[in-house]
């Protein structure tokens, strides 16, 4: 028990002394950690969550398959072209869809949840700040299955944010417009799916 | 008196047509422009260096951004820069075919012609798909890594700095045996911009990382001016986000931060690599050497140090 102590006290004293950037927790560890710390029921929701997503994406994917694929050096025609065929064949495979079909109510509280607990006190301020006053986003239609229009800028996701919401695949991405959460396709620019009032 | 008429005419539009922002999206024909300064270099041109130029926040089509343009092309001239770094708003207010011509190509395509490269990353104000474009040598990837002699360039996407690409950083950076790691991306980790500031919450996830693997320089635009920060826990920031756009006066001023700024006019870099050292040097539009300077690479000088 003495010997097991000390051992204890040999190894606080090791970290003391050990260089912070040694100890930093990458922040994958900090994410896994976080999603460790899910309980039951929300795991439950994240999994219902993930799969809706999931069920886009296989969706987009097939309707992407039948395009002509896009080179890795396209041109700017064959870019907009691409781009335009893509929401064609999404906005017609998707017509009946509505705002929280993926955004399902428990999932988006939970984000809403996460995201309170990610920025408290100056730092919600400052987030607020970024996406209501800095952001000239005007003119974004909180509608599903429309394009994003491509002359608004894409507000940043706060990085420490996005490690701690359910994970994407690459496909779709989150994004803020004003106080609102989109989720939105990376390469046709669709508008998948929106939760209102996801910053508190 | 109807001839007069006709040439009154004809004046007027040609007048009309040379102002109307329309002609330098329609014409790749350089400006006639004001960027006479004499070319003073303050790099060593040496053999077998890396020579680069960086460049942020473009994309608008503007007179001025093809002075900047035009600036570059003069440089080049005596510093044959080899390739180019975007730091991100590649196009402002939209993505069109004849957006990319107006606010890209038609701007530099005398570099173009002359084969330099252009490695882009993606701004707040670029569309995913831009990846994809053949100029902007992405590869079809948000965030990627390529290698010019012993210097290896991280182009990370800020937008969304996810799980992914943390652990996509992680894993290249540890097998990376570069003598020299640059990353460039377009939210700055640390800035004196009244606007926009430092992004602490990216910091707060990309610096570890840097620090851990040992990366020595760090790009980033977004704000539009230049700054040159003081070195941070031994990593040297810049910022270079006024190629196309100018947030006149926007740097704090007697902020902690900066070793040195401009935001008077817009601004490019151009940078030479000669085996442990890093020589920049930042250009106006108009051609005045506003910053320059020599960095040691950290990790060489530490090793000398130790012995």
């Amino acid at each position: 028990m003495k010997e097991r102590a000390g051992l204890l006290a040999v190894v606080a004293v090791v970290l003391c002394l050990t260089p912070t950037s040694f100890i930093a927790l990458p922040a994958v560890a900090r994410t896994q950690d976080t999603q460790v710390a899910l309980s039951p029921a929300d795991k439950q929701v994240v999994a219902a969550f993930e799969g809706r997503v999931k069920e886009y994406v296989r969706l987009r994917d097939r309707l992407g398959a039948k395009l002509p694929k896009l080179s890795k050096d396209a041109t700017p025609e064959q870019i907009e072209a691409h781009k335009k065929s893509f929401q064609d064949s999404v906005r017609a495979a998707r017509v009946g869809a509505k705002p929280g079909d993926i955004f399902i109510p428990e999932a988006a509280a939970l984000i809403r949840a996460t995201i309170k607990d990610e920025f408290k006190g100056r730092d919600r301020a400052e987030l607020r700040k970024t996406v209501l006053v800095e952001s000239e986003i005007k003119g974004v239609p909180l509608r599903v299955n429309y394009p994003y229009p491509e002359t608004q800028e894409l507000l940043e996701m706060p990085p420490t944010l996005l490690l701690r919401l359910p994970q994407l695949p690459k496909q779709v991405k989150y994004r803020f417009v004003g106080r609102n959460m989109l989720l939105l396709d990376r390469e046709n620019g669709l508008i998948v799916d929106y939760m209102l009032d996801a910053l508190p | 008196m109807r001839r007069n008429l006709y040439s009154l005419l004809i004046a007027v539009l040609l007048f009309a047509g040379g102002l109307a922002p329309s002609s330098y999206s329609q014409s790749p024909a350089r400006p006639a422009v004001s960027t006479g300064a004499p070319l003073k270099v303050a790099l060593p041109v040496k053999d077998g260096s890396v020579r680069f130029a960086v460049i942020g926040d473009t994309g608008t089509g503007t007179k001025k951004q093809y002075e900047v343009a035009e600036t570059m092309r003069r440089y080049r001239q005596v510093f044959p820069f080899e390739f180019v770094l975007m730091m991100g708003d590649n196009l402002y207010n939209g993505e069109s075919a004849a957006d990319y011509k107006n606010k890209f190509e038609n701007v530099y395509r005398p570099l173009l012609d002359q084969q330099i490269k252009f490695y882009a990353t993606l701004g707040n104000h670029d569309e995913s798909n831009q990846r994809f474009y053949e100029y902007f040598n992405m590869n079809g990837q948000e965030y990627y890594r390529f290698k010019k002699g012993n210097v290896a360039f991280y182009s990370l996407n800020s937008n969304y700095m996810d799980k992914q690409q943390v652990e996509w950083l992680e894993g290249e950076l540890a097998k990376d045996t570069s003598e020299w790691k640059i990353a460039y991306f377009h939210h700055p980790p640390y800035s004196s911009g009244g606007k926009h500031g430092s992004d602490t919450k990216l910091r707060e996830v990309v610096e570890p990382i840097f620090l851990k693997y040992g990366v020595n320089a760090v790009f980033a635009g977004h704000e539009h001016f230049y700054e040159r920060l003081k070195p941070q826990k031994g990593i040297y920031y810049f910022i270079s986000g006024a190629g196309g756009k100018l947030r006149e006066g926007d740097v704090r001023e007697r902020s902690p931060l900066t070793d040195k700024a401009f935001d008077t006019d817009l601004s490019f870099m151009l940078l030479e690599v000669v085996g442990d050292q890093l020589y920049f040097q930042v250009i106006s539009r108009t051609g005045e050497t506003v910053d320059s300077g020599v960095i040691a690479n950290q990790r060489k000088k530490a090793m000398t140090a130790a012995k």
